[in-house]
């Protein structure tokens, strides 16, 4: 351990705290002391594989993912909700590159291709404006697909191999139609009674992440101005790490990235302290920004 | 909130009511059979304060509404309360969305002066993953850290599930944040809205902000597509909230619970009972509460509706109308009109 690469010193405080919420069996809570979450395990497996930092916990923490694996496949919430699968792509990303998860990886792949949201066809008199009939990734079975876990599912496949693969080409497509009209996402919907909703920063990262290099630049050119414009003004770990990821992916400067998430974290000084899923991704921007990547 | 529309039409939740009243209630078991000798029995009292200004000390029109509501200091006292505001997301010149944090500093300051050992804030927004985005920028945030008060996101609590004892949605269980089970009172700082699937956003329907998004995701569309009304009552009768604050010195009129615009209608609404603080919040904005569907639902199994069954305290009704817009283009508020 003592060889691997350290983090940078704005950073250094930031990886421990993150491993307070590591359980025993490898896992991770939100919070320290907190409830095994598949997702916060995922988020900081990748926060550290990012890093290069601890592998032998990363291998822990992919072997409580794997443990967590339904048959069908899916990694849900718990086995108690397993309407709540919604964790399975942030984990495939997690197993993926790892020989001695390779076969759970295929299956959490394998689930989420067989799986989509509810969709019906789109209908003149509809209050809404998106077209309900193309088929993404919902958060829990049995309901609409949405934003952000389309955008996950849309990226878990690509990192996989899978960027041809029709569920992800509609995948695309269909967050191109929940794309608002000025640029920016939200959860989901567009326009309703023909008002436009508000974008969301971390929709409209998180979207913009998964859509590198499957979409041309002009589909989403508003969209990444809109959160060229809104980054200075980031505050928190959530929405300011997935518009650096957005940004850093379609190779748009991000300014002076390090002073913001040196800002957003000393913010938990006065607030409290981050959960897992946040800290980690705003730790996995700022490496792939170059803003923490201890060789930059 | 906005999401798809309601998996279920305001009719087949009337349909399910009728066969409830036709059935006494013995078809679902003692749960709603119990409820419903409740509500039978039960008067309520509402209290209505004018607020014209959200730099008032609500906290002492907080205390006023409560003392004349009869929540004494030896029923309060040693209690642990989780306070629940109406945050659905932020959007710049749009505060009317959100229970103002000077509200809930209000209700902290009321709590707290009635002995309660300690007061949580929590919420679950239903648009936003990121619900610190929420709090900090709806002011929330440095009101908490002033008053050394803990948020919980409820979105990302732990987990238990409840049996939905009176089945109106299509839901066997409902599964609420661990924090919930940790407090003593449910408090609703709901916001004074119009909403453009439910007709209205009160105090109940503030109650979605609870239903954790990992388990119902963001939109909590789980309840919608297992009927909004529904799921509105099946939520408050599982939970029993003890106390409703609402929000009204600003209101939202028209396409709510986010579009819409704001009108200044001077009001605090409060009360025990969430159906008849809502009822009374409806006769406010001079819309009849008879035509809210989870209303009408709730007036015989949660608590009353009805005029003659809500006692009004503080300022009457009249000294308060404000007629809210709807839009004649939405159904759920085309009926109201």
């Amino acid at each position: 351990m003592a060889a691997l690469p350290q983090p940078p010193l704005v950073y250094a405080d930031a990886v421990p705290a993150l491993l307070q919420a590591r359980q025993a069996d490898g896992g991770f809570a939100e919070t320290p002391g907190g409830d095994y979450r598949p997702d916060a395990t995922a988020w900081a497996t990748l926060c550290l594989d990012s890093f290069q930092l601890y592998p032998e916990l990363s291998a822990a923490a992919r072997g409580r993912l794997s443990a967590g694996q339904q048959p069908d496949g899916g990694i849900p919430l718990s086995a108690d909700y397993p309407e709540a699968f919604w964790p399975t792509a942030a984990a495939a990303m997690a197993l993926q590159g790892s020989p001695q998860f390779a076969a759970a990886h295929d299956r959490a792949v394998g689930f989420l291709l067989a799986t989509t949201g509810q969709h019906s066809p789109r209908e003149d008199d509809s209050p809404l404006g998106h077209d309900p009939s193309i088929p993404g990734w919902p958060w829990i079975a049995d309901t609409h697909s949405w934003v952000e876990p389309t955008a996950m599912a849309i990226r878990a496949l690509t990192l996989a191999g899978h960027s041809a693969h029709p569920r992800v080409q509609s995948g695309v497509k269909m967050l191109l139609d929940r794309q608002l009209p000025d640029g920016g996402w939200n959860y989901g919907n567009t326009t309703v009674y023909g008002k436009t909703l508000n974008p969301m920063p971390a929709a409209t990262g998180v979207a913009l992440w998964s859509l590198a290099g499957l979409a041309e630049a002009d589909k989403v050119a508003p969209s990444l101005d809109l959160i060229a414009r809104e980054l200075p003004k980031l505050r928190t770990p959530l929405s300011l790490g997935w518009a650096l990821s957005g940004l850093t992916d379609w190779r748009i400067e991000t300014g002076d990235a390090r002073a913001l998430i040196t800002d957003c974290l000393q913010r938990q000084q006065k607030f409290g302290p981050y959960g897992t899923s946040r800290l980690a991704l705003l730790l996995i921007a700022a490496s792939r920004s170059g803003a923490g990547n201890p060789r930059s | 909130m906005t999401e798809q529309p309601p998996g279920n039409s305001r009719f087949s939740i009337t349909r399910r009511d009728l066969l409830w009243c036709l059935a006494g209630g013995a078809a679902m078991g003692f749960g709603l059979h119990h409820l419903l000798r409740q509500a039978g029995q039960r008067q309520a009292e509402v209290f209505i304060a004018k607020a014209a200004d959200y730099r008032l000390d609500l906290g002492s029109i907080i205390t006023r509404g409560l003392q004349e509501l009869g929540v004494s200091a030896e029923e309060v006292r040693g209690k642990k309360i989780l306070l629940k505001p109406n945050l659905v997301e932020v959007s710049p010149g749009h505060a009317h969305i959100n229970t103002h944090p000077l509200v809930v500093l209000g209700a902290l300051e009321a709590f707290r002066r009635l002995g309660a050992a300690e007061i949580l804030v929590g919420e679950g927004p239903g648009h936003v993953t990121d619900t610190q985005m929420v709090i900090e920028e709806t002011g929330l945030q440095e009101v908490l850290f002033e008053n050394r008060t803990r948020f919980v996101d409820l979105n990302y609590d732990s987990l238990f599930p409840l049996p939905n004892r009176t089945g109106f949605s299509t839901q066997s269980r409902l599964v609420f944040p661990a924090t919930l089970r940790q407090v003593d009172w449910v408090v609703s700082l709901a916001k004074l809205k119009t909403h453009h699937w439910a007709g209205v956003t009160l105090s109940m329907k503030n109650l979605f902000g609870v239903m954790p998004g990992s388990v119902y995701g963001w939109p909590k569309n789980v309840l919608h597509v297992s009927g909004l009304n529904q799921s509105i009552v099946d939520i408050n009768a599982a939970l029993t909230p003890h106390f409703a604050i609402v929000d009204g010195i600003t209101g939202m009129q028209g396409d709510g619970p986010i579009m819409g615009d704001p009108i200044q209608s001077g009001v605090l609404v409060m009360g025990r009972s969430l159906p008849a603080v809502d009822a009374t919040c409806c006769r406010i904005m001079g819309i009849d509460p008879q035509r809210i569907d989870y209303l009408r639902v709730a007036d015989r199994i949660i608590g009353p509706i009805q005029e003659r069954n809500i006692a009004q305290r503080g300022e009457p009704i009249a000294d308060v109308f404000t007629r809210f817009a709807l839009c004649d283009d939405i159904p759920a508020q085309k009926i109201l009109l």
